[in-house]
């Protein structure tokens, strides 16, 4: 859809050839996962817990506008195709977490099919505003579902979540389970990435009509990676109903998906751990400035403009290219002959 | 009977609004390619300042001009400052104005909190011709949007501009050679659209009270309208705006009112999978280098 400079997604694809790209993600995470250690505040919890439940949502999503270079702007429907799985899983035929996962997953890849195959008969744009169709449709089919989906008041979760006989729902307990499905999602996209398959749907992205003419089917791998993403935002959608323990449709409209898209743009979608940088940033960031949510919505809109302007790769490719930037102008001044070099 | 023509007529009043939005986006997403999902947005902007010179004591139709001039130079100042530079990338064009919708809803909360609001109607009258009742209102609406719909038609296709800007969708690099200063055009269409979004906040909000959340359902009808009626064509926005006005009245009147706004959405999708150039034909957008 969007061909940026060549050299500049050249150096990308060479950066993300190896092992290393994943390494400072499962750091990252290992991190992350020692934080319960330090006895934090439950508000510092739960923010952390609905920050990661977003991020495996965006592992798919930027598996979809990352790789493919498609954005759906219906991704958070996919998040309530999941949810409300669970949540009717545990209501109407008592079924718990563990199996709603897969469940949820396969019923989120099913919708997003749904979607996806006739939606991505067109193109670009258009294709742009079918999902943000969709996802307004799905919000008022689940509105005047009656009893079924709870209409516009939703559905409770009466079921806790337990692991071998433990019960999982005390918060530094939850997240923990939820630093493992990030870890597991982030894997699941770094592997995704370096498979054959990524690089496909990266071919599919730099250029379509000559991925097309080597002979790549661009209709089904771009359906494919609309699927993969769905996998992710209907595991996403399960924690989200066990942790919330009430959704409602309204939870699952346009604007949640406004807001994914946001995260993943911020963070960048690219790279790994773009939308682990992203999901923290925007769930963070009102905290850290100490604002009320009017004004962090302001400031979020604010930046994903200046974003999309100034650094359309995300925060953190930026990041990566001012520190190139740096370094190449540090070594430039002694030598200023040979810079050809320098550089990834 | 009765109810049948007294819902049509409530949906023609919708009917304009909708149309007023859709004109603006067939025109500014149809000839200049930028996708501004924020145009209900302006639209609300319009209601919003239109309240407050009410509410300050303005009469209603020096109201509605300053609504109008206000989402003008709101549209002006962002076409200048954000949207040109996503002209070659109509994607980011679209983000941004993702961006733009949360910005501008919750700055309105920010000074004039989240609550309706509404003005007296600016006409009163009701008239009532065998059982049927027309409120003024209505008809006040419906007429101003025939007159200004009818001269934006006049402009486009019959002026020597609309002539120019016809040409500059065509080819933009050959009419820039032929001296049409095309970015002028393009923002001029932007500024022109956004008045026309001034305008129907103005007009929505003498029918009905507003929050700043409408224009979330609005500009969705009003994209839903201009691609059902083909991209920059501005008769086929007008008809479109004109059936989903009409539908979504009637089935109001006749007790499927939660449904309502489905129509729109699902009418769009099935316009664009069938006839992804709309029903009545458009410019599937300006043909970008």
């Amino acid at each position: 859809m969007e061909v940026y400079e060549h050299d500049r997604s050249n150096t990308m694809i060479k950066s993300v050839s190896s092992l290393r790209s994943l390494a400072p993600v499962l750091i990252v995470l290992l991190l992350l996962a020692l934080v319960p250690l330090f006895s934090p505040s439950n508000r510092f919890l739960s923010l952390a817990i609905s920050a990661g439940i977003n991020i495996i949502a965006l592992y798919g999503l930027s598996v979809l506008f990352g790789q493919t270079g498609i954005l759906s702007m219906g991704h958070a429907a996919l998040v309530g195709v999941g949810a409300y799985t669970a949540a009717l899983l545990a209501r109407d035929f008592d079924i718990g977490f563990w199996v709603s996962i897969p469940v949820a997953g396969i019923m989120a890849a099913i919708v997003a099919a749904i979607i996806g195959i006739p939606s991505l008969r067109v193109s670009g744009h258009h294709f742009v505003i079918m999902t943000f169709a969709f996802g307004q449709l799905l919000t008022i089919i689940l509105t005047n579902g009656g009893d079924f989906t709870g209409a516009a008041s939703g559905l409770d979760m009466g079921k806790p979540v337990t692991m071998f006989g433990a019960d999982l729902d005390a918060l530094p307990r939850f997240y923990l389970l939820v630093v493992a499905f990030v870890t597991v999602s982030a894997v699941a996209s770094w592997a995704i990435i370096h498979s054959s398959y990524g690089r496909t749907l990266r071919a599919i992205r730099e250029n379509e009509k000559l991925a097309a003419a080597l002979g790549i089917d661009v209709g089904r791998h771009k359906i494919g990676a609309f699927i993969v993403s769905g996998v992710f935002a209907g595991v996403s959608g399960v924690l989200l109903a066990y942790f919330l323990r009430h959704i409602s449709p309204g939870q699952f409209a346009s604007f949640p998906s406004i807001y994914l898209a946001l995260m993943v743009m911020i963070g960048g979608a690219r790279l790994l751990l773009g939308p682990l940088a992203g999901g923290i940033l925007v769930s963070f960031l009102p905290e850290v400035l100490n604002l009320d949510p009017v004004q962090s919505r302001i400031l979020y809109g604010a930046c994903l403009i200046a974003v999309i302007l100034f650094l359309p790769n995300g925060v953190i490719a930026g990041i990566a290219d001012g520190w190139t930037w740096l370094v190449r102008m540090s070594k430039r001044r002694p030598a200023a002959g040979n810079v050809s070099e320098v550089g990834r | 009977m009765d109810i049948l023509l007294q819902q049509i007529l409530n949906g023609l009043s919708i009917a304009s609004v909708i149309t007023l939005i859709a004109v603006g986006v067939t025109l500014i997403f149809g000839l200049t390619g930028i996708i501004n999902f924020a145009h209900g947005e302006f639209l609300m902007v319009g209601s919003i300042v239109t309240w407050l010179a009410v509410s300050n004591g303005i009469a209603f139709p020096l109201a509605l001009i300053l609504g109008v001039l206000a989402v003008a130079l709101m549209g002006f100042v962002l076409e200048r400052a954000i949207f040109r530079f996503t002209l070659e990338r109509p994607t980011n064009g679209f983000i941004v104005s993702l961006g733009l919708i949360v910005v501008l809803q919750h700055v309105v909360i920010l000074f004039w909190n989240a609550n309706q609001k509404s003005i007296p109607r600016p006409l009163t009258t009701v008239w009532e011709i065998g059982g049927v009742r027309i409120a003024s209102v209505r008809v006040m609406v419906i007429l101003m949007t025939i007159a200004v719909v009818a001269m934006t038609y006049v402009m486009i296709t019959r002026s020597r501009y609309g002539r120019a800007l016809r040409a500059s969708v065509e080819d933009r690099d050959t009419a820039a050679l032929m001296g049409i200063p095309v970015r002028r055009y393009i923002t001029g269409v932007f500024v022109l659209g956004s008045a026309l979004a001034g305008l129907g906040g103005g007009l929505l909000i003498a029918l009905f009270p507003i929050t700043p959340f409408t224009g979330g359902t609005m500009v969705m009808k009003g994209f839903a309208v201009a691609l059902i009626g083909g991209l920059g064509n501005l008769s086929g926005a007008v008809a479109a705006g004109l059936i989903l006005g009409i539908v979504e009245g009637l089935s109001a009147g006749y007790g499927f009112s939660e449904w309502t706004d489905a129509y729109s959405f699902g009418l769009m999708i099935l316009v664009l999978l069938f006839r992804p150039h709309g029903l009545f034909g458009g410019t599937s957008g300006p043909k970008m280098a």
